[in-house]
């Protein structure tokens, strides 16, 4: 059930971009020119690349720990919450320290925002692991919580006392690297492929991954055969949270400099959208959330060159979302046409 | 000690009851929405977009044809079709219902922003004079202030939906219609076996929860407000959601959780105003719905562990 196959995502990729030069053509534009414009500035140019780059980072992080959470069968509606602690925790360790060195500081405020939101993490997990709390509901308000508190703290005792909420500037030593100057790209990109493969790498290579797995798959059976599958579902829990602090400390450490209230415009939903057409399959998670960071840049430049809004793209990408989702879809009309093509033949 | 007086009854005034009622009613139908598919299982996450879709219809034809009836109309007709589109892909098409939930969220919150462009011209928030809204309920109370403040000037929709939770509560509770709706979300093979048409339902229940949206969305837009703005339901769907879930899919109780919601939402509005922090008293509402929740398991899990151990 969880098997993605190339040829369908393919074909859903294909079919909503030509919804969207259906729709482009009905504005009175020509497709193939805002098509061309949207590539060009996805890919044409050190700026147009690093925009993607920077786009890319926090949407596959957030559809990392999506992925990471359906495994063990939560669907973790809360990483947009643990992103924000994540990102106010490394803020906070990026400016209380002073005087290190940035390769003992850059791997501490990591270190920082991901315990915060990995304990944030835990919590639903454990409520869903005891008590069966519905963790969908539980993370959607539980990302309130989060938001509301990061709000608090960045108004109070972390303020810059500056004129909009924010905390003071990090220190230059927990800044990480621009490059492709001048986007806003840094090597948090290094970082998420490497957490990306070591996710994998763990989930299906290590013993701990197997029992991860395991839980995810059949909770009765795991404590059959000895696995505790409430302990598992937890720290699979706190695994997801802990990506998607990272994720917000890589916003704040490569891209803002600073924790800023209600910065994110809801990254991590684009994200569990991406790893939910993936079907979250790890594999696909990193190729899906590219091609949605380079619509959503590319359709920038698209706007600019061709006057085609750029809101139209996201509606294309809601429309990719939702043909992705109707597995049933295609299935239906191809036995369909199986059935019709029998009825020729005989 | 005098200071405190006035500071109390600054935040706690008659006026409290109104902006609570005011505050939990958008809320409130989307709850009404969540617990009539909730009965029939299905977690309708897509309100939030429903609501988008039909507060934008409501405005739009409000402005050109000048008439909140029709605008109103047109709101609860794209609330039926978006909710049909989704019961479609989800009992048709397989499709997760979370998933198609997601998605039409964020599809009601991109096209609305593209056709609010495309139509008006502006982005982020479209006001304007010729927009009529919903009237407001006045009657005479030979100027008694407290029952004016408590009684007088409320948008059509606020009492409608406070009616609508007893109507709601009746026809689940004690109707044919509703022993057989929630057979279908309690056990749909006895359902099934029992005769109903468990599909068939589900659709059915998703069209009603369409035609609450599509209210909810009127009444934010045209009652609640008098605007368009982008992503206007800021929320309140998930709320909505949250608030059913505090209720345990009970009309009744979901109004409550309404409640809780709009009073915290005008207690923290005053007490912003007042210099406090008001993030502790916006987050209590969430608070108490993740307490309430896992207390009801809770009880839930003990119930079932002493029926096992008596057994």
């Amino acid at each position: 059930m969880y098997k993605t196959s190339w040829g369908s995502t393919l074909m859903t990729i294909i079919l909503s971009l030509a919804l969207g030069a259906g729709a482009i053509l009905l504005l009175g534009y020509d497709p193939i020119e805002a098509y061309y414009q949207l590539f060009r500035g996805a890919f044409v140019g050190k700026f147009n690349i690093g925009g993607v780059m920077e786009r890319f980072v926090p949407l596959m992080l957030t559809a990392l720990a999506f992925a990471v959470s359906a495994k063990v069968a939560v669907f973790n509606v809360g990483v947009e919450g643990e992103l924000y602690l994540g990102a106010i925790a490394a803020a906070w360790a990026g400016y209380a320290f002073t005087g290190l060195h940035p390769l003992v500081h850059i791997p501490l405020c990591f270190a920082v925002a991901m315990v915060a939101s990995g304990a944030w993490g835990a919590i639903p997990g454990a409520l869903k692991a005891y008590w069966k709390v519905n963790e969908v509901c539980v993370t959607i308000l539980m990302n309130y919580v989060a938001i509301y508190f990061t709000s608090y703290l960045v108004g109070n005792p972390f303020s810059a006392r500056a004129s909009i909420p924010r905390t003071p500037t990090i220190e230059e030593s927990a800044r990480l690297l621009r490059i492709l100057r001048p986007s806003r790209a840094n090597i948090g990109l290094f970082v998420a492929l490497g957490v990306l493969v070591l996710v994998w790498w763990m989930l299906y290579h290590t013993n701990w991954g197997y029992k991860l797995r395991h839980v995810g798959q059949n909770p009765f059976f795991s404590e059959y055969v000895g696995i505790p599958p409430k302990k598992v579902m937890i720290w699979g829990m706190i695994l997801s949270g802990a990506i998607g602090g990272l994720a917000g400390a890589i916003e704040v450490m490569g891209i803002h400099g600073h924790f800023l209230d209600n910065f994110s415009p809801g990254i991590a939903f684009d994200g569990m959208l991406a790893s939910l057409i993936a079907k979250n399959d790890i594999r696909m998670v990193p190729v899906l959330s590219l091609f949605l960071a380079v619509l959503k840049t590319g359709a920038l430049g698209m706007e600019r060159f061709t006057g085609v809004p750029k809101t139209l793209i996201d509606t294309i990408i809601a429309v990719f979302i939702l043909l992705a989702a109707m597995e049933g879809l295609f299935a239906y009309s191809r036995r369909r046409s199986a059935r019709s093509s029998g009825e020729e033949a005989a | 000690m005098d200071g405190l007086n006035e500071i109390l009854s600054l935040v706690f005034n008659a006026t409290l009851v109104r902006s609570t009622i005011r505050a939990a009613t958008p809320i409130l139908y989307a709850t009404l929405a969540c617990v009539l598919t909730q009965q029939a299982n299905i977690l309708n996450i897509g309100i939030e977009g429903i609501m988008i879709f039909a507060a934008f219809a409501a405005v739009t034809t409000s402005y050109f044809a000048g008439s909140w009836v029709l605008g109103l109309l047109a709101a609860i007709i794209t609330g039926v079709v978006v909710a049909a589109f989704m019961a479609f892909a989800h009992l048709k098409a397989k499709a997760d219902i979370f998933v198609v939930g997601m998605g039409v969220n964020m599809l009601a919150i991109a096209m609305t922003r593209f056709l609010l462009q495309r139509t008006f011209g502006v982005s982020g928030s479209f006001h304007h004079n010729d927009i009529v809204p919903m009237p407001r309920l006045n009657f005479d109370f030979g100027g008694n202030a407290l029952l004016d403040t408590l009684f007088n000037d409320y948008s059509l929709f606020e009492p409608v939906g406070i009616v609508l939770v007893f109507v709601l509560a009746f026809i689940l509770y004690k109707t044919v219609w509703g022993l057989r709706l929630r057979s279908v979300g309690l056990n749909p093979l006895a359902a099934e076996t029992a005769g109903i048409n468990v599909t068939f339902r589900k659709f059915e229940v998703m069209l009603y929860s369409g035609v609450l949206g599509g209210i909810a969305g009127a009444h934010l837009s045209l009652g609640y407000s008098r605007m368009f703005v982008e992503n206007m339901t800021n929320g309140r769907g998930f709320m909505g959601v949250a608030a059913m879930f505090f209720g345990g899919a009970n009309p009744f109780w979901g109004w409550i959780g309404c409640l809780i919601f709009g009073f915290a939402d005008s207690l923290g509005s005053r007490l912003q105003s007042l210099g406090l922090p008001s993030q502790f008293i916006l987050m209590i509402p969430y608070v108490v719905t993740v307490v309430v929740l896992t207390l009801a398991m809770m009880r839930k899990k003990r119930a079932e562990t002493a029926r096992k151990s008596a057994i």
